[in-house]
């Protein structure tokens, strides 16, 4: 328009051409870590996943310390129930985060290939949700500490499977946040994804357990083994992400009755199954279609 | 350099966008026109990769956006202000942004000084109100300094003053030699400050031209409002009637 412009006409594409490499997969993970531990939601799960730990394991392991036999480590595990909510909960915002506020239109123009920022998420969820664990396992360990002391008890986290209940414990509750991430990334909609992931992991066990409670005929003599509908819905419960998830934390106990014995690794290869299978459909749901 | 060609975007049956094709030029501000519902923000999709066209090519400076190599510091996007998490702060999503390339706090801090900012910085996006949100989106799409801008509707929200800055800043980045399409309801506004105007209704090319030449093609026209109405004549697809008109006629004017 004016003399100066033609000029400096020559200068612009020059600049976006020597600029970076782009955005490479290290790029895209510090982004989606920024991104990750920008939000208050973030750090007030990860608090609520550790309390949570903390309170019910010191609450079960005080009410059992009266018993006879009491072993403070058996009730390492109880906060089990409802601590893995909190992670995965982080996981599904995360997943759905950027659908349901019009973020992807800014992180889908940075990075338009698209499923490096899906892998990206994996990655960040992963490391954020295993520091989160690795503190709700010693909040659960601490939780255990009072009631052992009570009981003149010496905790001895070392021998006897321990080392492994407490790596188990860790990793079901890591792979729980990327439960959420991988059914939070498939469906895009916070409520819908919290909703599901709750349903798969809480209500449907309890649901079926109650189910199966109710049909069973408390007078029947107890033939051999459990009856065909307990070691159906025994089975579905062990093949659930949190039935799943609780037998890599239970080294030395073979599953429920009735349910096949899958023991640690089975469990965690379950767990896995949960992660990949909804995380394989999102990706393709991000690669294939529009993002509207 | 932008260059759509016979571009067409369905959408199970309503065609967004038909064989549109328009070249918007480098050095130059490109305005880009059209009733509501025309498919420009569908275009602009289409163009930055969000969207896969049902047939033709948007590519620029000659690539499909998905294979640039830096996107970031090749095109500056502004499709909605809405696309910040509202619980972020503006610094923080500007900068998770820029880290996907690798750009410095630096450049997140210049452009939110450029952007009139710096004040807001550290608030949560979601508190923004409208103009916020969108200095927030041009701040976004400055970030990589990039030779290519696509904006859509930029002023909308803005106050005078912001009007009036946008005018100048996209003549300033158009003047250096870099192509900025930019699409308004605003005709003063683009006449002010667009070089040439694309004008599309109900998804297709009605005019692409100079300024004064859409203004002097038009039998009788003396701004490019007057010619932009006569040439969406046809293509308003939702047009409002007066309180009295519709008490009166309620059929009159309907676009059924
Ligand atoms: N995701 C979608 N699914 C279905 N229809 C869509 C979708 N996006 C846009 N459309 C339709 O495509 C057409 C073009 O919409 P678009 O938003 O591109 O118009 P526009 O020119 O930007 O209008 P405005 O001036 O109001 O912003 C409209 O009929 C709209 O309803
Ligand atoms: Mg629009």
């Amino acid at each position: 328009m004016s003399a100066p412009a033609a000029s400096s006409a020559t200068q612009v594409p020059a600049r976006g051409r020597t600029a970076g490499r782009g955005a490479t997969f290290a790029r895209v993970v510090a982004s989606e870590w920024t991104k990750l531990t920008s939000l208050r939601s973030s750090f007030l799960l990860a608090a609520a996943t550790v309390a949570v730990s903390w309170a019910l394991t010191y609450v079960s392991a005080n009410a059992s310390s009266v018993d006879p036999g009491f072993d403070p480590l058996s009730s390492l595990t109880s906060g089990l129930v409802l601590s893995p909510l909190g992670l995965m909960i982080l996981g599904v915002l995360v997943g759905t985060g950027e659908f349901s506020t019009g973020t992807f239109r800014s992180t889908f123009t940075a990075v338009p290939r698209r499923l490096p920022v899906l892998a990206a998420q994996v990655v960040v969820t992963a490391a954020f949700a295993l520091v989160v664990a690795l503190l709700a396992v010693g909040a659960a360990v601490l939780g255990i500490v009072p009631a052992a002391g009570s009981r003149e008890i010496n905790l001895d986290l070392t021998g006897d499977g321990t080392p492994l209940v407490l790596a188990g414990m860790t990793l079901y509750l890591a792979g729980m946040a990327l439960f959420g991430l991988a059914v939070g990334a498939l469906l895009r909609h916070s409520a819908r994804a919290v909703v599901t992931a709750v349903t798969v992991t809480l209500v449907l066990p309890i649901v079926l357990m109650l189910a199966s409670d109710l049909s069973t005929d408390p007078m029947a003599p107890a033939e051999s083994g459990p009856p065909p509908a307990e070691a159906v819905v025994n089975t579905i419960v062990t093949l659930l992400p949190s039935g799943a998830g609780s037998l890599m934390t239970t080294p030395d106990i073979s599953g429920i009755e009735g349910a096949p014995d899958l023991g640690p690794w089975g469990g965690g290869a379950v767990l896995g199954a949960w992660i990949l299978v909804p995380l394989a459909g999102a990706a393709v749901r991000l690669r294939a279609r529009d993002v509207t | 350099m932008i260059e759509v060609e016979s571009l067409t975007k369905r959408y199970g049956t309503v065609r967004a966008v038909d064989e549109l094709s328009f070249t918007a030029h480098s050095g130059a501000v490109t305005g880009f026109l059209g009733p509501n519902g025309a498919g420009k923000s569908t275009t602009m999709r289409v163009v930055v990769g969000l969207e896969r066209p049902t047939s033709g090519t948007a590519t620029v400076d000659g690539r499909r956006y998905a294979d640039l190599a830096a996107p970031l510091h090749a095109v500056g996007v502004m499709l909605d202000a809405r696309s910040v998490h509202p619980g972020r702060t503006a610094f923080r999503h500007l900068l998770a942004q820029a880290r996907t390339h690798g750009i410095s706090r630096k450049r997140v801090d210049e452009v939110i000084g450029m952007t009139g900012l710096e004040s807001v910085a550290g608030r949560r996006a979601g508190t923004f109100s409208l103009g916020m949100g969108q200095r927030l989106g041009i701040a976004g799409a400055l970030l990589g300094d990039p030779g290519t801008l696509i904006l859509d509707e930029p002023v909308n929200g803005l106050d005078p003053d912001g009007v009036l800055w946008v005018r100048r800043l996209v003549r300033e980045l158009a003047d250096e030699g870099r192509t900025v399409l930019l699409s308004s309801h605003l005709m003063h506004e683009l006449a002010l400050c667009a070089d040439r105007v694309v004008i599309i209704g109900k998804g297709r090319l009605l005019a692409d031209a100079p300024v004064q030449e859409i203004i002097d093609r038009s039998t009788g026209a003396a701004s490019l409002e007057d010619a932009y109405l006569q040439l969406t004549a046809d293509s308003v697809q939702y047009r409002g009637r007066s309180a009295d008109d519709s008490a009166t006629t309620p059929t009159a004017g309907s676009t059924r």
